[in-house]
Parts: C-alpha cells; structure tokens; sequence
C-alpha cells in the first residue's frame, strides 16, 4: 500500500491535537462525577460548564440553551420527538426534506407510524430545497420544520435563514441539523432564525459519542432519556465529560479557523475539479456552484463503477466514498441523489471526496495521480 | 469430473454477493446444473478471485485474462434476480463449458 491519503471528512475527522490535550485534562485529572457537590464533582461541572460557555459563543446563545447528547443522531431524535409527542398525533403535522440525514427521515418515519403528518419536501436537481415548497407545506397544526444546513452527501447548502424566518413569520419551530455546516459556516442561531439546531463532535476534529442540540430558551421538549436530573432534566445520564470538552474545544478550534479553512478548502476543491475534468472530460459535478460547501465534492465519472473505483482507490491508499449503501438485505441507492431525480446507473458512478483542515495540495494532486491509473480499471461493463 | 466452480465478485456488500449467490445457486438447482457455487469480496480479497470454471461479477474486478475463464458481468441481477438477457448469458457460458 502506498502512503494514506484520507479524504472522506464527511464521514469523520480525526482529533485534533488541541482537543486532544483538552480532554486529556478531563480524562487524567478530572474525573469527578459532576453531579457530586465535593471538589472532585465540581472540578468536573467547571470543565462542563467552560465548555457550554464556549459551544455557545460560538452559536450566539445563552449556555443554558446548549443542551449535550452522544451525538447528532440523538439530537435529531431529540428535536423531532421532543418536539411532536408533546401533542396527540392529529393535532401536529411536521415538514422535513427528502434530503435529511436518516437520523432525520428514519425518526419522522417512525413518528408516521405513530399516526403524526409529516410531508417530505422534494428537492431540485442541485439537492436544494425550495423555500416556497416550505411556505406551500405548512398547515395549520405544523407544529416543526426540520431542514439541514449542509447536505453530507452532495454539500447542498440550504437557505435556512430564509427557512427560518418563514417558521418565524407562521410561529413554527425550525430545527436544522448542523453537522456538515459547523467547520465551515456561519452558525449564528439568531442570524439563521433556528429555534433548535443539532450538531456533532467527530465531524469538526472532536470526539466521536459527543454532541449537542441547541434549544432555543422557553421551548420545552418531551425528554428521551430519563433518570437523574442532568441537563435540566431534559437528557438523563451522568455527562460525558472528556466529550464535552473535547466537543468545546472542537468547536472553538474550527471557529478560529473557519475563514481561512473556508478560502482554501474552496481552493483545493476548484483545483480538484480541474484535475478531475483533465482526467476524464465529461465529469459531472453535483450541487449548485453558488450553494455549495466547499469540503464536499460528489461527482459522477462517466461510465464508471464508482464501487469498484472506490476499491482501487482504496488499494492505492486514498479513502474516499461512494453513493450506495449496504443495508441488511439488499444495496441502496442514495436517498440524496435517488431525490435529487438521478437514475440508478448514474448514482452508482457518484463518488464524493471530502476535504478538512489536513488535505494538502499534494494529497489532491496523488489523489489525481491514483484516480487517473484507477479509473479504466472501472469502467461499467 | 470435478464440479463445475462458479465465483460470484463482489465489492464491499457481504449481503449483497450471498443473496445473489444464494439465488444463482437456487437458479442452477432447477434447472439441473450440478455445480458449486462460491463468493469472493473484491473489496477485502483483493488480488485474484478463487480458481473458477466461470466469474459472475457485480462490478468490474477482473477481465478474463486475469481470471484465466469467462467472466459475465451480472449486475442487472442486483435490480432483477432474473434478468432475462444476464441469465441468457449465464446458461449460455455454462452450456457451453459443462453441459456439452
């Protein structure tokens, strides 16, 4: 095998040293329970607090509003189900997008079986939803919109400030699940008009098994989890304190460095697609130039089997991923690009390379080098 | 004579490459082929597939002067298990290689 080449930030990001040293201190020397009122749980509850004090700056909030999870995933869950089961099922009806992180669609799939509304927004062949389908969408028992930021699949960026001041204007919560948005994007909750917004640690240099769900001060949520009385008694569990401080930590890192990450990521992409287009000239980039994040490129090579390309990248050392899934029984296509009305032959010819804070100009122009030797080893027969 | 050896390829999905294997080898039963039936995952097996008189693939790993016997590419199986024109090329390869 060649030297590693990693370019599948999407999926994860590896620790940043920063915020490795930052949980060190809460894994080594503060390990007190932070519910316990002796000096050992109050060293803990100093670095809990310390770190909501800084998640929330960065979001423009008050502490009290950060709420901790063991991810996006049970932040999503959290919004969706705090939010609808504190109403009977004819009485509440929620938008979301065709487009959403399964930690989205699956739990508006189960709340649907429950007997709740929920309609799925299409979206337009750059993955982008429109803000009159929402306005069109909404009735009057819509208790929740829930649309993401940035999609992880395709980098679509969502107008959720216009979403939000749709909700607004028709006393709606707004959710956005945040995830894919954090390293590079504002995230200002009051500037995007968010009641809620989820986001996660190992997608912006932290720790896996942390996140967070901001929630918007006064709106009450049906908690998932109970037991003690954590998190105002809206999350039970005694809190991860290595992963709120690494999650703190995280957050202020890609903050401080978001705008230059932001001009150069977007750099490294453009320079990619050129070298991608050099290589095979009828390359099919995905997403709206205009609406895109610049760490994800989804792109579709013609005639290729993205899957057996992906293996021969892989062989060569480069990590990227592919727009198919393997589930219990069968392969999927993407749900994304299924909705963004892309035909089956075509989603499996997608692949998406991802970039973060440690791609180089080196590793794009190797990645170059590998896909133009991978690629007519891959082609659909 | 030794049994007739098909390799069904596959990339990284386990399940994907049993339930087309599994299906072939129900496929084969009926209609009276006697032959044996293995898997192989291009993705972790990386190399050369196992000796086969014949490869199905779900993606294009090997040509047939890697594999040194015919290979069919059998994707449309993934979307219809019994892709008229896949399963054609199937009984055709093996018609010719075991039957006659």
């Amino acid at each position: 095998m060649n030297s590693r080449i990693y370019l599948d930030y999407c999926a994860t990001t590896p620790v940043h040293p920063r915020v490795r040293n930052a949980m060190l201190r809460a894994l080594d020397e503060e390990f007190g329970n932070p519910s316990s009122m002796h000096w050992a749980g109050t060293a803990s509850r100093g670095l809990i607090d310390q770190a909501r004090m800084d998640i929330a700056h960065g979001l423009g909030c008050r502490a009290s509003e950060i709420l901790f999870t063991s991810g996006a995933t049970e932040a999503d869950n959290l919004a969706l189900f705090g939010t609808l089961r504190r109403y009977t099922p004819d009485e509440c009806h929620l938008i979301t997008s065709a487009i959403e992180h399964h930690a989205i669609l699956h739990a508006a799939q189960h709340l649907e079986e429950e007997g709740y509304a929920v309609t799925y927004l299409p979206v337009d062949q750059y993955g982008l939803v429109d803000p009159e389908d929402v306005r069109r969408a909404i009735r009057t028992e819509t208790k929740l919109i829930s649309i993401m930021y940035v999609n992880n699949e395709v980098g679509s960026v969502q107008p959720i400030g216009e979403i939000g001041r749709l909700a607004q204007g028709h006393g709606i919560r707004f959710h956005t699940d945040a995830v894919q948005a954090m390293s590079l994007f504002d995230v200002d909750v009051d500037k995007l008009n968010v009641d809620m917004l989820s986001l996660s640690g190992h997608k912006v240099y932290g720790p896996k098994g942390i996140g967070a769900l901001y929630v918007r001060s006064g709106i009450e949520l049906e908690p998932m989890i109970l037991g003690g009385p954590q998190e105002h008694s809206r999350r039970a569990g005694t809190e991860n304190v290595p992963g709120i401080v690494g999650l703190g930590a995280a957050l202020h890192l890609v903050q401080e460095y978001r705008q230059e990450e932001r001009a150069r990521l977007s750099e490294l992409r453009k320079n990619l697609i050129v070298g991608l287009q050099s290589i095979d000239p009828g390359i099919a980039v995905h997403g709206w130039e205009d609406a895109v994040a610049p760490h994800i490129l989804s792109i579709r090579l013609t005639g290729m089997d993205a899957e057996m390309l992906q293996i021969r990248l892989n062989n060569e050392g480069v990590a990227v991923s592919i727009g198919s899934a393997c589930n219990s029984k069968s392969i999927e296509p993407s749900h994304v690009l299924t909705a963004m009305r892309m035909p089956r032959e075509q989603i499996e010819s997608t692949l998406r390379i991802s970039l973060g804070m440690p791609t180089t100009v080196d590793e794009i122009n190797s990645l170059l080098d590998a896909m133009a030797r991978a690629l007519p080893r891959a082609v659909m027969q | 004579m030794s049994k007739y050896k098909v390799c069904v390829v596959g990339g990284h999905c386990s399940n994907r490459v049993m339930i087309v294997a599994e299906q072939l080898t129900e496929f084969f039963e009926r209609q009276g082929i006697d032959c044996q039936i293995s898997t192989h995952l291009a993705a972790s097996e990386y190399g050369f597939p196992p000796r086969s008189n014949l490869i199905l693939q779900l993606l294009p790993a090997f040509t047939e002067a890697e594999a040194g016997c015919p290979v069919i590419n059998i994707k449309p199986l993934i979307g219809d298990p019994m892709h008229p024109a896949t399963i054609e090329k199937i009984l055709k390869q093996v018609q010719a290689d075991y039957i006659m």
